[in-house]
């Protein structure tokens, strides 16, 4: 691997190979086999040489209804299509049927699906990763006591539940089209989950995710939902993407993030409405990974499967920080994938209903409220000096310290490929161990955007090797203490 | 090019009359008909004028509650979020006091982004109402495209009303049902919903989870092999595969060629394996080698793929063919040895192979139907409503108005545009009911199609004139007259809402179904009412022009044509250099402001003069009133004062109409057999009245005039009514309509006398607008002078002074809409 426009990672890969055949049912969009798709084209990419591949556990009920109520619960682990008829009252009231049937191996989908993320995330917490991938996971729209939009168990609330007990707060963005409304509302009243969603809105489902819903109590300003129109393109995504998420950074400092992938926000989508290419969704991935903090990736919707693979393989790369070729490998499914058999897709000519004055109005309005949010508490800034060695040993003790972390645990992290030798693309103020994500010194970077963006300037640059060492000082931030329980 | 393709998902225009405006759909679905046409599925949007006036009420209410906190606000937010709200509930929350209290506050504010009036009224055109109805047009109605989006807070109408073509909507609208719901879903707060936020593990505290137990590594990069010899060990066990496949005699069968083998030793199931061998092995190449040729001989890894026989894929295609991609039933009845993950892993490979292939080229030629979008050139065909150069001089058709009492327009529009007033343009197209002979001109006809309604609030006939329509307590002038018009009639009653195509049938249908029910309301409006109401300039007019000198002759017959281009030349003429005080001035001697004349008894003295009668010089005893006792008492009263009702109004006897006269002269001969008559008139009211025997020939057939309380033939005498009210009230019910109603000919809505409540005949209503004054109304009449009630009666939309006013707050007015 030559020069990577992008940093190197440590990435987990969480996958069962049963996944791929469970079965909603004829007709039905959902398609988990979309996962197994992804699974060969990474493999014969060469991607998965370069993660640590898991296969999760089934989740336990119990962990499940950390979150899930034990009577829903209950009833996904007993009701079977072939006993459907005896549950016909639980399941309108659980809303299982129709959207979210009633299939084969239902609960085991569930277990491996939450398995996943869960197991994800307390690999974050051990800092044994800095990247953990579930393409199983991702259904947002899962409540409480309520199966929704072909989710039951909502293994994102389970994974930010266990993130939660190592960071004071974390960051939860989502960019399928849908909005994520389930994980919305399990974090609805809480100041320690930030809930960004980036939705079509109007007639459209859910139907939450209106600019006005907010959070209550106190988590009044902790979510916030960007509703946008038909037709969104790569560049009007960029657009609000990019400010919205550096000024949340800026404003609630997250010490984790949480990223939804659903790729029906792709065009072509059989039930999506946008207009995003593979490069333009992955570049969500590529920018929120700039921020170096402890990154779980998760499926989420997507019903185009091929796209949906490709989308999920190039998102796979970027989080590696891997240049993949545009031609796709020979694999089993390689005819899914005609007549191209490419990995990019093109945008189609469907016209943007969202006008940039539109946007710009949505994005004003939602700094608004962000400026509601109070000083991140217990944050303390320590700017170290830019050509900082690049120490292990010192920051080990540091986190230790911060972290809590039982020497046994620190034992047994892996170094990761490359990760320190690979100094070109750190820059050498490199660091990897920031807990928290603050505005980065205005030094090196050309210029300060006045709505607060952060990393605008960098993404013009980036293709550019001259810049290079812009990128990634800008990339990585700088050092300081983790915050105070 | 790109204009003129339509796909599925754009927002068009539909011309389903010319006459109407468009329609604006979203297409869903197109398909080709076997004919080679093209039809496209839509999605209907409604516009304001298409909704019933209660809905639209709520609506317009809706949308201000959007931008504020307060609690009645919240209130109105509620109304609409859960529940659909029907016509019924509109109405009634309509009329919360609470919310018209808001409603007053409002129309103080700037309200919609302080827009100007006119943008205001423009504005509302672009609003739409998403429904879940769809249809089917045929595409060549098509004519062009237009956007319609959710309306957000951030935006101001002024960014739709500065766009062509761009329509919002905030509502759901359900055409069957005449609901409206919000578009909006909830995000619900307690403790069923969110989730207990796990805490930070304090200090020393152990975490329980351990990665150990929660997952299985698989493969990790940290394996000290380079990618080339980690090719190197795919490319070994590729070849073992095929290797053991040439010596599998069963997979031999199935692979006749080596090329076949090591294709299939080379898919993806190989590659895991040898991944998973290599990290089993410690990624030790030698180990892992050795473990791929042990000692039963080398390993092969076949995928359902390749373990499926010839015929069990041919069974799975029967089954495919079959059931579809029902697995569990094609399991059960096909291949029951097969495991359901089998049949989903097989079915996802087999849509690789050519067999899927070939049946994917045959699908897709049968959805060749099925069009994603459709190519519809720009439509020319000129507008049936064009008018053609040689008739653009105006035609002369005979134009009939209502002949309402207090009918306007008797100004033919002539030549001006009914919208923008303008006189020049290239085209002219004919607009509203055609005796009114409006026209528009080409731009105002282009937004009468696209935007269903006319550029200016209301279509004046003359200067400033405006004719203004009278409706419900909130005059709206988005749905004037004309439009009114152009619906269906639709019965208004809940849960019915049926249309006919004529008023009568919807009165009959009204009076057949409904007509006796508890609830039944006057739902009818007979006629659109509205009135002149002369501008000051409008007076000026009549007094400057000598085309408008005979006003006797134009009130009589007010269907005749005046000359607007002569009113307004001459107009110009005389008003030319007039500045404004001089314009009041003049308008103030034409209007004939009293001549002196001096007090009466000079004019007296004057006419005495003038008769050559002697004058009295002193005092004028002719000239004082007799007292009225010392009146002599008329030995013969022409015209006797009729009885009293209860409520102390007068009774008088109804004027009969000509049908009932002509049913009267039928009933001189033999009496008909009844055919049927209505529930009503075998046990309604009228049983215990008067001359009931002779009542029921006096009734037309219920069918083409329901006349649910035929007038008595004679008037009772006084003790008969005090009979009848006196037996009313001892059983609670009301009296027969006929005692109560028919004041001035118009009929007068008794409800809230308790008992039931009486649908009154609206067929005979020449109005559809009545006052039903309560007791505080007529206390506040009984304040104001005689004067007062003249000027109020002469000039209706004029507020009443000061406390009389405030003491009418509570009137209600009844409105038959
Ligand atoms: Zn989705
Ligand atoms: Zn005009
Ligand atoms: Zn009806």
């Amino acid at each position: 691997m030559a020069m990577q426009p992008h940093s190197k990672k440590r990435v987990c890969y969480y996958y069962d190979s049963d996944i791929g055949n469970y079965y909603y049912g004829q007709g039905h969009p959902m398609k988990p086999h979309r996962i197994r798709m992804t699974h060969n084209l990474l493999l014969n990419y060469g991607l998965y040489r370069k993660m640590e591949i898991y296969r999760p556990h089934k989740a336990t009920a119990d962990e499940m209804t950390k979150f899930h109520s034990d009577d829903y619960i209950r009833f996904l682990r007993s009701i079977r299509p072939d006993n459907m008829s005896e549950y016909n009252k639980q399941m309108q009231r659980f809303n299982v049927g129709e959207d979210c049937p009633v299939f084969d191996g239902l609960y085991e989908f569930c277990q491996l699906s939450a398995g996943g993320s869960v197991a994800a995330a307390v690999k974050l917490n051990k800092q044994a990763s800095e990247i953990c991938i579930n393409w199983g996971g991702g259904l947002h729209h899962a409540k409480k006591s309520e199966a929704s939009g072909f989710c039951y168990v909502n293994d994102i609330v389970l994974g930010i539940l266990e993130l939660l007990k190592y960071h004071q707060r974390v960051l939860y963005i989502d960019i399928d089209v849908h909005h994520g409304d389930g994980v919305e509302e399990a974090f609805y009243t809480t100041d320690r989950v930030m809930t960004v969603s980036f939705h079509k809105y109007g007639e459209y489902f859910p139907g939450t995710g209106d600019l006005r819903d907010i959070g209550a109590g106190k988590g009044k300003y902790y979510a916030v939902n960007i509703p946008l129109r038909d037709g969104m393109d790569d560049e009007s995504y960029e657009s609000i993407f990019v400010p919205i998420i550096s000024k949340v950074m800026e404003t609630f400092q997250p010490s984790a993030v949480v990223l939804q992938c659903g790729a029906d926000s792709l065009t072509g989508d059989r039930l999506g409405c946008f207009n995003l290419t593979v490069r333009g969704h992955g570049r969500c991935v590529e920018l929120v990974k700039r921020f170096g903090l402890p990154f779980l990736l998760v499926g989420g919707g997507g019903y185009t499967i091929r796209n949906v693979s490709r989308c999920w393989t190039y998102e796979t790369s970027v989080a590696l920080g891997v240049e993949i070729a545009n031609e796709l490998p020979y694999n089993d499914y390689f005819e899914y994938f005609g007549p191209d058999f490419k990995l990019h897709i093109s945008p189609s000519n469907m016209s943007n209903q969202n006008t940039p004055e539109y946007l710009e109005k949505i994005k004003n309005r939602l700094f608004e409220n962000l400026r509601m949010l109070p000083h991140a508490p217990g944050v303390q800034v320590q700017a170290i000096p830019e050509d900082a060695v690049n120490d292990e040993s010192e920051d080990e003790d540091k986190v230790d310290k911060d972290e809590r972390m039982p020497q046994s645990e620190k034992d047994k992290r892996i170094t990761g490929d490359g990760e320190l030798s690979d100094s070109e693309d750190e820059g050498e103020g490199g660091r990897r161990d920031n807990r928290s994500y603050r505005t980065p010194q205005p030094r090196k970077r050309p210029r300060l955007d006045k709505d607060g963006s952060t990393i605008k300037d960098e993404i013009k640059s980036e293709d550019s090797k001259d810049d290079v060492k812009n990128i990634s000082s800008v990339e990585e931030p700088k050092k300081e203490m983790a915050p105070n329980p | 090019m790109a204009a003129n393709m339509y796909r599925v998902g754009d927002c068009v225009y539909f011309e389903t009359s010319s006459t109407s405006p468009y329609q604006i759909r979203r297409i869903e679905e197109l398909n080709k008909t076997p004919s080679g046409n093209v039809e496209a599925k839509v999605m209907c949007f409604y516009r304001r004028r298409d909704l019933p006036n209660p809905l639209i009420q709520l609506a317009d209410k809706h949308q201000l509650a959007q931008s504020e906190d307060s609690p009645i606000a919240m209130k109105l937010k509620k109304i609409c979020l859960k529940t659909p709200v029907g016509e019924e509930q509109a109405a009634q929350a309509v009329l919360d006091p609470a919310l018209a209290a808001m409603e007053e506050e409002s129309s103080e504010l700037p309200g919609t982004d302080g827009l100007a009036p006119k943008q205001r009224h423009q504005a509302k055109h672009r609003e739409l109402f998403l429904s879940r109805h769809v249809e089917t047009l045929p595409a060549t109605h098509i004519r062009g495209k237009c956007t319609v989006t959710l309306l957000n807070e951030t935006e101001s109408l002024l960014s739709y009303l500065n766009k062509d073509d761009a329509f919002f909507y905030c509502l759901v609208f359900d055409p069957s049902q005449k609901t409206l719901l919000a578009d909006k879903g909830e995000i619900r707060v307690g403790s069923r919903y969110q989730t207990e936020v796990t805490n930070l593990l304090k200090d020393g505290e152990e975490d329980v989870r351990v990665n150990e137990e929660l997952e299985t590594l698989v493969w990790t990069p940290e394996h000290g092999l380079t990618d080339r010899q980690i090719d190197q060990f795919l490319v070994v066990s590729r070849s073992v595969g095929t290797f053991a496949r040439a010596l599998d005699c069963s997979s031999s069968v199935k692979q006749p060629s080596l090329h076949m083998s090591a294709a299939a030793a080379s898919r993806d199931i190989t590659l895991f394996h040898a991944m998973d061998t290599l990290h089993k092995s410690g990624y030790s190449i030698e180990s892992a080698l050795s473990s791929l040729v042990p000692a039963s001989g080398p390993v092969l890894c076949r995928d359902e793929m390749e373990e499926w026989s010839a015929s069990e894929a041919n069974l799975f295609e029967e089954a495919l063919d079959k059931y579809g991609k029902d697995f569990a039933d094609i399991r059960q009845d096909f291949l029951p040895w097969k495991t359901l993950k089998n049949l989903v892993e097989y079915y996802y490979m087999w849509k690789t192979t050519d067999r899927y292939v070939q049946q994917k080229r045959v699908k897709a030629v049968e959805a060749e139907s099925k069009l994603k979008q459709v190519y519809i050139p720009n439509y020319n065909k000129p507008n049936p409503a064009l008018i053609t150069s040689n008739s653009s001089s105006g035609k002369t058709a005979p134009a009939v108005l209502n002949g309402g009492t207090n009918g306007t327009a008797g100004v033919a529009p002539g030549q001006l545009c009914a919208s923008c007033q303008v006189t020049n343009s290239t085209q002219w197209y004919t607009w509203g009911p055609q005796h009114l002979q409006y026209r528009l001109c080409g731009t105002c006809w282009q937004y009468w199609k696209k935007y269903g309604g006319l550029k200016v609030k209301t279509a004046g006939v003359f200067g400033e004139t405006e004719v203004e329509v009278a409706k419900g307590p909130r005059g709206e002038g988005e749905d004037t007259a004309l439009s009114v018009s152009h619906r269906p009639h639709r019965c208004t009653v809940l849960n019915c809402a049926k249309e006919f195509k004529l008023r009568a049938h919807l009165a009959r249908h009204v009076a057949t179904a409904h007509g006796s029910g508890e609830g039944a309301r006057p739902v009818m409006k007979t006629r659109a009412a509205f009135y002149l109401r002369a501008s000051p300039f409008t007076r000026l007019a009549r007094r400057l022009t000598r085309a408008l000198r005979r006003p006797r002759h134009y009130a009589r017959s007010p269907f005749s044509p005046i000359n607007l281009q002569q009113v307004k030349h001459e107009c110009s003429i005389a008003m030319a250099g007039l500045g404004g005080a001089e314009l009041r001035a003049a308008g103030a001697a034409g209007a004939g402001a009293a001549r002196v004349r001096g007090p009466v008894g000079a004019v007296a003295a004057r006419l005495a003069a003038a008769r050559g009668t002697p004058v009295p010089a002193a005092r004028h005893d002719w000239l004082t009133l007799t007292p009225k006792d010392a009146m002599p008492a008329p030995p013969h009263v022409a015209f006797p004062k009729p009885p009293k009702a209860p409520d102390g109004s007068l009774m008088y006897e109804r004027v009969l109409s000509r049908a009932e006269i002509e049913a009267r002269r039928a009933e001189a001969a033999p009496a008909q057999p009844l055919k049927r008559r209505a529930y009503d008139d075998i046990n309604g009211l009228d049983r215990g009245g008067p001359g009931r025997s002779s009542l029921e020939g006096a009734a037309p057939p219920p069918a083409k005039r329901p006349n649910k309380h035929p007038a008595p033939m004679q008037r009772p005498s006084r003790e008969q009514y005090a009979a009848m009210c006196a037996r009313a009230q001892a059983t609670g019910q009301p009296l027969p309509a006929h005692v109560f109603t028919h004041v001035n000919g118009k009929p007068t809505n008794i409800s809230g006398r308790g008992g039931r409540r009486h649908v009154i005949s609206w067929m005979d209503a020449p109005d559809d607008l009545y006052f039903r004054a309560t007791e505080t109304a007529k206390a506040a009449r009984r304040n104001l002078s005689c004067g007062e009630l003249r000027r109020g009666a002469r000039a209706p939309w004029r507020a009443m002074r000061g406390g009389a006013c405030k003491a009418a707050a509570p009137l209600q007015l009844v409105i038959l809409d």
